[in-house]
């Protein structure tokens, strides 16, 4: 839909809204509240937008592809147990890392290998790993929570590097990484070309089925990593990790302009997605003191923000 | 080629064959175990704790067979639950069970057209439209009830949903009401046709002169009517309303309509596939209770179910893919989703 008929003047038009509806919200926000503009009490508060942040990269690049990965939550719960159940009896934290990002590259394998190789839906597959993931990891762990995982390993999540949070230089590295990634790299073209066109990248002799297998494999290991950061940020491992994860990872990539049909968006609007949906969450909660008002709102913005870019979409071919 | 894998095939390929099968299966293991499992009461208790999804999932059905998807319904009921309780319970609102029930049936249906209508004239994927709602109408449950469960609905209601008519519950008769309903618009109305033939090509359909828009929000509509059909039979039979109530309630029912053998692109499917896998997939829980597993069983009843929509689909491919004797050929292999089959020629 993006591919132009020869005129088309700028670009940019989504990540435009958003950069205006962001900054709509923020000047709002200091009006209203001039202590919500505090870089410090910003970047102290910022600690659980790194998880959906994480998630949210190798979320982009599958729905470039036309597809949907609804199993992230849930591979995070299978991935917890893993981890705690490894400590519980090695009692080695790098060794308890390690099996949890195992556990992870597993599980988004499995669902890469279904989709790739036996031709099933995405959104099929992930809707029945959703709930096979969450399942192990309850059955496996039996309801039961391990924590104490030593005061160095608390440090990963809470601890700050001039002020910054740690997973926040993480996700920055990995951001630019996928950035990269996509528009520099012959991979890149191939997630949205896969994207607009599967059936024309196929016969034009690319390795179709592998690039959707890494792509899910990718978003597993994610999974993995985000659940180290979280195990951390809480001392705690339980199946129960990241429940409704996907939900919000799914909504910062849409309403960051990235087509659910694929083959439009990038990562620089995925992060101007979850900025606009973390600060309008901080914002909402600060002000209403109501937590059921966020998930209205972000509810609302997801839908609205769909409207909106279909508006915008009609005008632009009129 | 043997003409056993032959006729295996054949059989899997008729997936109502496949569940009937794997229910029979189950059933006369548990049964050997522990002969309770087949007693009046328990398979009674299965009929009912089947009876909402089976209710709600007769309209979602009809919603993927168009090839669109609604994962909204375990939201959209604690919301109408809520209302309900609101309504008619007696610390609230007091109305009348006879202006109240209507009310709440009359919100699900609009609820639903509102849906309906975000798709087809907004031009939002359904499953971003159902997925937005899934998050809002839950905040708006927990915002309505502030945080408190409702209890005392009319004693008449209760005792209804509990006990009901003839021995079984309302929400059972009302299932099969629902179930026949649905079963004849299916099979004996042009208006089930043309759902099915909106779902297998949409262009072809329009070109046909169907409206595309109209089915949809009949679509969308009926499976809002049947959620708040369902959330007015089943919830007075619980104690109190919580604001948790339907959590997950959606990717149940979606989950039957694909191991009952609803294609996702649209198009393809039968009510007794999704009526069965309604019955196999509530069987999973009772099921692990006879086995005598424990407490430790029942922590994977999640896992269980996961793994049967995996092998649905498993089974699917391997059997499509592997053509019999007969002159019966692979089923072609559809090159576009539905997701993407959405920007089909303009």
């Amino acid at each position: 839909m993006n591919i132009s008929d020869g005129k088309r003047r700028f670009p940019w038009w989504h990540e435009a809204v958003l950069g205006v509806l962001l900054i709509a919200l923020l000047i709002t926000a200091g009006i209203v509240n001039p202590g919500f503009l505090n870089l410090r009490g910003q970047l102290l508060l910022s600690r659980h937008l790194w998880e959906f942040a994480l998630l949210a990269l190798p979320m982009t690049l599958i729905i470039l592809t036309g597809g949907i990965d609804l199993s992230v939550g849930s591979a995070m719960g299978m991935c917890a147990v893993a981890f705690g159940m490894c400590y519980s009896s090695t009692g080695s934290v790098a060794l308890s890392c390690l099996v949890c990002l195992l556990v992870g590259v597993a599980g988004g394998g499995v669902n890469g290998w279904l989709i790739s190789r036996m031709n099933v839906h995405p959104l099929i597959v992930t809707l029945a790993t959703y709930a096979a993931f969450r399942g192990l990891g309850e059955g496996l762990s039996q309801g039961e929570s391990y924590s104490q995982f030593g005061e160095d390993f608390s440090e990963v999540a809470r601890g700050m590097w001039g002020g910054v949070p740690i997973p926040a230089y993480l996700f920055g590295l990995l951001a630019l990484g996928c950035a990269l990634f996509l528009s520099r790299t012959p991979g890149g073209r191939y997630v949205y070309a896969i994207g607009h066109n599967e059936q024309a990248v196929r016969f034009s002799g690319v390795n179709v089925g592998r690039v959707k297998l890494l792509l899910y494999a990718s978003s597993g290991l994610m999974a993995g990593l985000t659940t180290i950061i979280y195990v951390s940020r809480f001392d705690t491992a339980k199946a129960d990790a990241g429940t409704g994860f996907e939900l919000d990872v799914i909504t910062a990539v849409v309403v960051g302009g990235t087509s659910i049909y694929g083959g439009r968006g990038n990562i620089g609007g995925t992060v101007l997605g979850l900025l606009l949906i973390h600060e309008t969450r901080q914002f909402v909660s600060r002000q209403w003191q109501v937590d059921e008002l966020k998930s209205i709102v972000v509810g609302l913005l997801l839908i609205g923000s769909l409207l909106l870019y279909r508006g915008m979409q009609v005008r632009n071919r009129e | 080629m043997s003409s056993l894998t032959d006729i295996a095939i054949r059989v899997l390929r008729q997936r109502e064959v496949g569940l009937l099968l794997l229910i029979i299966v189950v059933t006369a293991i548990v049964s050997t175990v522990d002969p309770g499992f087949l007693a009046v009461g328990n398979l009674k208790d299965i009929l009912v704790r089947s009876a909402p999804t089976a209710i709600v999932a007769c309209g979602v059905m009809l919603v993927v067979v168009t090839g669109e998807i609604d994962i909204s319904v375990g939201s959209l009921m604690a919301l109408l639950a809520a209302l309900m309780g609101l309504l008619i319970s007696r610390h609230e609102w007091q109305l009348s069970m006879w202006v109240g029930i209507p009310a709440v049936l009359l919100c699900g249906t609009l609820i639903g057209l509102l849906t309906g209508t975000l798709v087809t004239l907004g031009k939002v994927p359904s499953i971003i439209v159902t997925l937005g709602l899934l998050t809002a109408l839950r905040g708006a449950t927990t915002l309505l009830m502030r945080g408190e469960n409702i209890d005392g609905l009319p004693e008449g209601l209760q005792s209804l949903a509990k006990s009901g008519i003839g021995g079984l519950p309302l929400s059972v008769w009302t299932a099969m009401g629902v179930l026949m309903f649905t079963g004849v618009i299916i099979t004996h109305t042009a208006l089930g046709r043309r759902l099915f033939a909106l779902g297998s090509s949409a262009y072809a359909a329009k070109m046909t002169g169907l409206s595309e828009t109209r089915l949809k929000l009949f679509a969308f509509a009926y499976t809002g009517f049947l959620t708040a059909l369902a959330t007015v039979v089943d919830v007075p039979r619980l104690p109190k309303i919580e604001s948790g109530i339907g959590n997950g309630f959606e990717l149940l029912v979606v989950t039957c309509v694909v191991v009952g053998g609803v294609a996702i692109s649209g198009g393809r499917g039968r009510l007794v596939g999704v009526m069965l896998a309604v019955v196999l997939l509530t069987m999973v829980r009772p099921v692990l209770t006879f086995l005598d597993v424990g407490e430790a069983g029942e922590k994977w009843t999640k896992a269980i179910q996961g793994l049967f929509i995996l092998l649905a689909v498993i089974t699917d491919t391997v059997v499509s893919r592997r053509p019999t004797g007969s002159a019966r050929g692979p089923v072609p292999v559809k090159p576009s989703s539905h997701l993407e089959s959405e920007g089909a020629p303009a």
